[in-house]
């Protein structure tokens, strides 16, 4: 029984992680058609800008997480408007493109020094609960919760506002949208600043919980890309619901067969779904326009 | 209102449009009728500007060459190298060929991203007038706009045009692939927004029987050029047209 509630919840605060890691990939491919590679390297760099905000320059610790979130946000725009504004509208190019932008960044990062233990941010709230018997620490109760407001603030978001419902018909129909007066590399370029916003966001709840390392950049963008594939590419409410099914299903495995499984099941998800439902769980419609 | 002149539009060599000149007066409905091919929709295009935006795009991707040449007067400006969106905001608004309302969207939602220029006030305003000019689609609301009927996706698409604010609509084959009924329900609706709107109105068809008792004037396209042009009832009149373009 214990066993049963650690499952459910590990399961869902791990759910969330990923949930969190991969919703501004989500967000950007789903209404920029840009496949953004650098969201690993947009989700490290927050951290060492958090960091540098915190250590070097001693700032409030909550004051450095809203300054860097912005910063990260306009390091996005900028990287959209005078890099992947060139190669928009051609898939390779634009993989090929963010990629490299990504690569830059975070080797770029171990080649000015950022690498080992030494780099940490504090968690939020310290201390931990226990919840039927289970040992929770208090910050990843904060994941869960900013989590679960995330998502139905990016439901609210693009349901209710002019701006969430532009970048909706621009993912649709690009065209159509332009005729009706949506500027699509403006916004376009508001999703990319968007979109690295909630790589900052991901990244300042998710760090405290470990050490900044460059790897992470490259895990984190190989969960995102993973939970977008299963979840159908640009279906951020797909995207929710497939960060659930590999977060549990990772969670199974850790208990039943092993960390060292864990990661398998990521790439594994990828490989199943693209040969079981190429467009993923959510791309039902897209499909149907493939066939006609 | 607005008056281009001279409009030529090559895809590589091929020309698509040849020198076309079109004017639409204030408060008017102009119809631009031609075969499949003739350069209606390239003609539409490159009034909103639209032509502009695959222009640049194609260059981009390195693939078709496009050219667009012409002069396009818009309210006493010249608008020929202003962008779609640019455009969009002064009133020229598209309602394009095969209507391309966004699918994964319902009605509401479809007619909001279409007010995405229009204040609040105006958006709630024009969803009223919208829904009492097409009652079909009040009835509609939470569907889906993939699962519409062509006839309604053709009401939805005119009423997404609508919320924009438009100061001249575009109309590119509204009444494609609809019945004579849902046609005539259509060209109604559009001598009304014009009359209750006074929102000048450019409209294009194949076929020019069931909109021509409602244009002011209209041009013939034909192979990319206007190869007539006159008011409703000399082109009525015109042995050529009248077999042409009537089928009588």
């Amino acid at each position: 029984m214990d066993i049963l509630i650690e499952i459910l919840i590990y399961g869902s605060i791990h759910s969330i992680t990923l949930a969190l890691m991969a919703l501004g990939f989500a967000l950007v491919y789903g209404t920029s058609r840009v496949p953004n590679f650098a969201h690993g390297a947009l989700y490290i760099i927050c951290g060492f800008i958090a960091w540098s905000f915190l250590k070097k320059w001693g700032v409030n610790y909550y004051l450095s997480i809203v300054l860097s979130i912005m910063v990260i946000g306009l390091i996005g725009a900028l990287i959209y408007q005078f890099i992947l504004i060139r190669v928009r509208g051609m898939a390779i190019s634009e993989i090929i493109a963010s990629y490299a932008i990504g690569l830059a960044i975070l080797e770029g990062l171990r080649w000015g020094g950022f690498k080992g233990m030494t780099y940490t941010l504090p968690t939020f709230i310290q201390g931990t609960i226990f919840i039927a018997g289970v040992p929770v620490d208090l910050h990843r109760i904060v994941v869960l919760i900013c989590g679960a407001a995330l998502v139905g603030f990016l439901w609210v978001f693009t349901h209710f506002t002019r701006i969430g419902l532009a970048l909706r018909g621009m993912a649709q129909d690009e065209r159509a949208a332009l005729m009706l007066g949506i500027d699509s590399d403006r916004m376009a370029v508001v999703a990319m600043a968007f979109g690295s916003m909630l790589a900052g966001l991901a990244a300042a709840l998710l760090l405290p919980l470990g050490n900044i390392v460059v790897e992470t950049g490259y895990n984190v963008l190989i969960l995102a890309i993973a939970v977008c594939i299963v979840g159908g590419l640009g279906s951020w409410m797909g995207a929710v619901l497939a960060a659930l099914l590999i977060g549990f299903a990772q969670i199974l495995t850790e208990v039943y067969l092993g960390t060292h499984f864990k990661s398998v099941i990521a790439l594994l998800a990828i490989i199943v779904t693209l040969i079981l439902r190429p467009s993923g769980l959510f791309g039902r419609q897209k499909e149907l326009e493939e066939r006609v | 209102m607005l008056d281009a002149t001279g409009l030529m539009v090559f895809y590589e060599n091929m020309l698509a449009l040849n020198n076309v000149s079109i004017r639409c007066g204030e408060n008017q409905i102009v119809g631009v009728f031609g075969a499949n091919s003739a350069g209606k929709s390239t003609l539409m295009y490159t009034l909103s500007g639209i032509m502009e935006d695959i222009r640049r795009k194609e260059e981009m991707a390195g693939g078709e060459r496009i050219s667009v040449l012409g002069r396009i007067n818009y309210l006493g400006e010249e608008i020929m190298d202003l962008k779609p969106a640019k455009r969009a905001k002064k009133g020229i608004v598209l309602c394009p060929e095969r209507r391309r309302i966004f699918k994964e969207c319902n009605v509401v939602e479809n007619l909001r991203i279409g007010g995405y220029l229009a204040s609040a006030g105006q958006a709630k305003k024009t969803i009223e007038y919208i829904f009492k000019i097409f009652p079909a689609l009040e009835k509609l609301q939470k569907r889906i706009g993939g699962f519409l009927s062509g006839g309604e996706q053709q009401m939805l698409a005119i009423g997404r045009a609508l919320m924009a604010q438009p100061k001249l609509l575009l109309l590119d084959e509204p009444l494609l692939g609809l019945s004579p009924l849902m046609q005539a329900v259509l060209v109604r609706t559009t001598k009304e927004i014009r009359e209750q709107k006074g929102i000048s109105i450019i409209v294009t068809e194949q076929y020019a029987r069931p909109v021509l008792p409602i244009v002011d004037y209209a041009f013939i396209l034909e192979n990319g050029a206007a190869v007539l042009e006159g008011g409703r009832d000399e082109l009525m009149n015109n042995p050529d047209v009248r077999s042409a373009y009537f089928g009588i």
